[in-house]
């Protein structure tokens, strides 16, 4: 019988990430990633951290490591909870701006309410996204 | 300082060149679509394309190309991107043949090239998100880049590409971002280039 690699998978609490500032959280999830973790989490990201989790992704790359499969399902909000989202999307700005006008380090924003998985390449075959789920296809 | 020109030319009521990004995933066809576009209204291309994947790691520029639809004229800038990708990995280009030194050099420059697409999201005016009609168009880059548009306050037309194959399906990527306004082309046959010039006259360079 063949032998069977494990996978660990870590679940964090999006309000570990929430404690985090925004280049910390980043760097959290890429250090678990690159340690050959998956990560589950209850939240997702801001459009443009996803971005930078590209970007620096990218800066991370070589041989034994050659990026991430993520997928991420956002919770569709409506009325007052969508009222409440989008203050805290301006709140989100304005603190960046004032970060940006100080120069002092951006202030901790929260995940936008969601599920999010974060794993290495090498581990993750394919992920299959739906609308309302996602699938992932792993290889040992 | 680029906002601060823009600023100026706004100022004085001056119509500046309209940066056009051409953004995507890997192999979805940027740089056909950013050829034809160029070679319909220069007559030159812009860049090589090929079957290996990150053909293009660095941002290829096509400027003052005039393009007319109808009364509507806009100058453009047009700037082809490296496509982007969560992951490259050198032992993919050692499948098609090149050599591990080879490989190992184009991997370090398409990771530069998708680092250098996305510090160029602050400098678009207007983005042709570009997408493979023949797959699945809900993964993470096409997502996260459409996210981001959005916040950025950029316009965005989405071009559902290769649809000269069997296999494509426009229609899936329309259902998967219905609030978007979708060009089906084959930038490769050049159908429906005229749609897109549309597209771009009525939407390129609108403020942020």
């Amino acid at each position: 019988m063949k032998s069977v690699k494990n996978i660990k998978m870590d679940f964090v609490s999006s309000t570990v990430l929430d404690d985090k500032p925004r280049g910390k959280r980043i760097n959290f999830i890429l250090n678990k990633v690159k340690d050959g973790t998956i990560l589950v989490t209850d939240g997702v990201l801001h459009a443009d951290e996803e971005m930078e989790l590209i970007r620096e992704t990218m800066r991370r790359v070589d041989d034994g490591f050659p990026g991430i499969e993520v997928a991420s399902l956002k919770k569709q909000t409506k009325g007052a909870q969508k009222m409440l989202e989008s203050l805290s999307d301006q709140r989100d700005k304005f603190q960046s701006l004032i970060a940006g006008l100080t120069g002092k380090a951006p202030e901790k924003t929260s995940m936008k309410i969601g599920l999010t998985l974060i794993g290495p390449a090498k581990l993750i075959k394919k992920v299959k996204k739906n609308p309302d789920s996602f699938s992932v296809l792993t290889e040992m | 300082m680029v906002k601060f020109f823009d600023w100026l030319y706004a100022l004085f009521g001056m119509k500046k060149n309209v940066r056009l990004g051409i953004y995507g995933s890997v192999n979805v066809g940027k740089t056909t679509i950013a050829n034809r576009i160029s070679k319909d209204w220069t007559g030159e291309e812009v860049g090589k394309v090929s079957k290996i994947p990150h053909e293009t790691r660095f941002v290829q520029k096509k400027e003052k190309i005039e393009l007319k639809h109808k009364n509507k004229k806009v100058m453009i800038n047009l700037l082809d991107m490296p496509g982007l990708a969560t992951k490259i990995d050198y032992r993919e280009f050692i499948r098609y043949g090149m050599s591990k030194r080879a490989a190992k050099q184009r991997a370090r420059e398409a990771t530069d090239g998708v680092i250098e697409a996305i510090k160029w999201l602050s400098n678009v005016d207007t983005v042709l998100a570009i997408m493979d009609a023949t797959q699945d168009p809900l993964t993470q880059v096409n997502i996260t880049l459409l996210g981001n548009l959005e916040a950025r306050k950029i316009p965005v037309i989405i071009v559902a590409n290769k649809i000269d194959k069997r296999k494509a399906r426009p229609d899936a990527i329309r259902e998967a971002f219905p609030q978007y306004p979708v060009v089906e082309v084959s930038g490769l046959k050049g159908t429906n280039m005229d749609k897109l010039y549309e597209h771009i006259a009525k939407h390129a360079g609108r403020a942020r």
